[in-house]
């Protein structure tokens, strides 16, 4: 064997001679990606972008000579576009098209594995946060979305023309079955549409599942033949291992509840992406949860922003999900949370750098899923959700129902009565932003339940600064 | 027994009810009425009065037949229901007489 020859184009060439090309004309079925780049001091912000488009689908850091045995054009991806981030020297924003062909059909963890892989560990970067990501209709039919959507889950609980209402049960660990039941009674018996369990109850000892979703589903039906409307309580179904989370979705479904809930980051795509199917067959609803998301989603330069959490978990499949409230104690800046909202209701979503939407998403039908907005927020709130939220939302109170001093089914019932005077103010053409204080005001006049709630939080704000705020990009496409 | 949007509130004077409906008119929803002698949380098919109004009439003409409907059944429940074809699903729905 020849020694001193090499036998290919061995060696290190960089990236950008490959994988940046300003002249690419992205593809329909192209998955597109707008990319926050922070290259490292010295490297060109070209070769950045090359690198995230080269490391996340076909290239390496060197040549390999089984490179020539595939068609590397059309497997490639290529990044095709960059934009400066106003107030930002050394960031960019990198458009990334990506060839349909990278990715199996339906799978969430694909698009994962590959888009956010490695790259984000790329020395040559100091940081990088996935901002947006279009998925085309001929890969987004491949995904079943939502179980049920929201005009199904509207007919079977008979809920029209509000935001629904519901209460997170607190204290969040600690209470037996049978007082947490209690609990869930008061709440729902007060006026409330739905409770939920917090995202830590599992089946710890101090309440293991079973007795739970027993306890629950008899307040459940009590509350249901004494106040002549359908509830729900969302059973935490998230659990070890894949046979046990089914094993506890299967009991609740034999207990007749009408909804599971189940925490899509921290259970895994797979995991979630199964029990959405199994809703989808068995017709329950699905309310998600997102513990873990601000790991992700919070830096500004590092990361995947919310929005593209949020429409992987549109394809991955659920009925509600926990997006933020702007109001209240958590994180969440106003026009950005709105994107999001848009992205989980809406059919098509029309690019808007004011609510940091990158690209046209066309969501093909897939049906659209409830936002939750829940967190520190209380009665006072109530004129700016229903104004921000609009009707197809779950407006969440826990600490706002439980915390009201003559107990759940008074707290229940202020904010029931602080709701739909808000909704019927709102439908004689009042605004809401304006006048929201004169109209609970109003209603409390009927209501002392709710006058005590506006005495008991009349203080009570959470005004600190956003830390994810929105960059406009003017040129986003 | 409460029943649903707006059973929380004070019962709707005749000039409330006339702002939903307008609101309802200014949606372009399609109006319906609805009655049950002995509703029921399980209930989805309230019998329905005439049939949905889907040539979108006044606030006024559909009072009158919220009058009509409670005076042929003084013993229902009766609610104003809004379509949306668009949806196709209902979107608004509420009681608006209780029996006396």
């Amino acid at each position: 064997m020849d020694t001193h020859t090499a036998l290919f184009d061995a060696g290190v060439r960089e990236y950008r001679d490959a994988y940046w090309r300003p002249d690419y004309e992205p593809a329909d079925t192209d998955i597109l990606t707008a990319f926050r780049v922070t290259p490292q001091p010295g490297v060109p912000i070209e070769e950045a972008a090359a690198a995230v488009a080269a490391e996340s689908s076909t290239g390496t850091w060197t040549q390999v000579w089984t490179d020539h045995l595939v068609d590397i054009g059309r497997y490639q991806a290529k990044a095709y576009r960059l934009d400066p981030v106003p107030g930002e020297p050394d960031q960019a924003i990198a458009y990334i098209a990506y060839p349909l062909d990278l990715f199996e059909e339906g799978s969430v963890s694909n698009v994962m594995s590959s888009i956010v892989g490695n790259v984000f560990g790329f020395k040559a970067l100091r940081a990088l946060r996935l901002e947006d990501m279009r998925i085309p209709p001929a890969y987004m039919k491949t995904f079943q979305g939502p179980p049920n959507g929201i005009q199904v889950e509207r007919d079977r609980l008979n809920k029209y023309g509000r935001p629904l209402l519901g209460c997170t049960i607190k204290p969040k660990l600690g209470l037996s079955a049978r007082n947490y039941g209690r609990a869930v009674y008061e709440a729902l018996s007060g006026g409330l549409d739905f409770t939920k369990d917090d995202e830590n109850i599992n089946s710890q000892p101090f309440m293991r599942w079973r007795d739970r979703y027993q306890f629950v589903m008899e307040a459940v039906v009590k509350a249901e033949n004494e106040t002549g409307e359908r509830k729900g309580h969302y059973l935490n179904v998230t659990a070890p291992t894949v046979e046990q989370t089914f094993e506890r979705a299967e009991f609740a479904r034999e207990l007749g509840s009408p909804i599971i809930m189940h925490d899509y980051l921290t259970a895994g795509f797979a995991m979630h992406q199964s029990l959405s199917h199994w809703c989808r067959r068995h017709g329950m609803l699905l309310h998600v949860h997102r513990a873990m998301h601000a790991v992700m989603d919070r830096q500004k330069n590092h990361g995947i922003h919310f929005r593209v959490l949020a429409k992987w978990l549109r394809m991955a499949g659920g009925d509600h999900l926990h997006v933020g409230t702007v109001v209240g104690k958590l994180e969440g800046d106003r026009a950005s949370t709105l994107g999001v909202v848009d992205l989980l209701r809406e059919d098509t979503v029309p690019a808007d750098p004011t609510r940091g939407i990158y690209f046209d998403q066309p969501w093909v039908s897939l049906p659209p899923v409830m936002p939750v907005a829940s967190g520190g927020i209380h009665v006072h709130h109530m004129p700016d959700l229903v104004d921000i939220f609009g009707d197809d939302s779950v407006l969440q109170f826990g600490g706002g129902t439980l915390g009201h001093p003559w107990g759940n089914a008074a707290g229940a019932a202020a904010n029931r009565v602080a709701l739909e005077a808000c909704v019927k103010a709102r439908n004689e053409g009042r605004s809401l932003s304006a006048d929201g204080a004169r109209i609970l005001a109003r209603a409390a006049q009927h209501s002392p339940e709710l006058a005590v709630a506006m005495e008991t939080w009349k203080d009570v704000r959470f005004e600190h600064a956003t830390v994810d705020t929105l960059d406009v990009v003017p040129n986003a496409v | 027994m409460p029943s649903e949007t707006f059973s929380y509130l004070p019962p709707m004077t005749g000039g409330e009810v006339r702002a939903q409906l307008d609101h309802l008119n200014n949606e372009g929803l399609i109006p319906g009425i609805e009655y049950a002698e002995r509703p029921a949380p399980r209930d989805s098919y309230w019998k329905l009065w005439k049939l949905p109004f889907v040539d979108h009439p006044s606030a006024d003409a559909v009072l009158a037949e919220v009058d009509q409907c409670a005076a042929a059944h003084p013993q229902a429940h009766i609610k104003l229901v809004g379509y949306d074809s668009v949806r196709q699903g209902q979107v608004v729905s509420f009681v608006v007489r209780r029996p006396r």
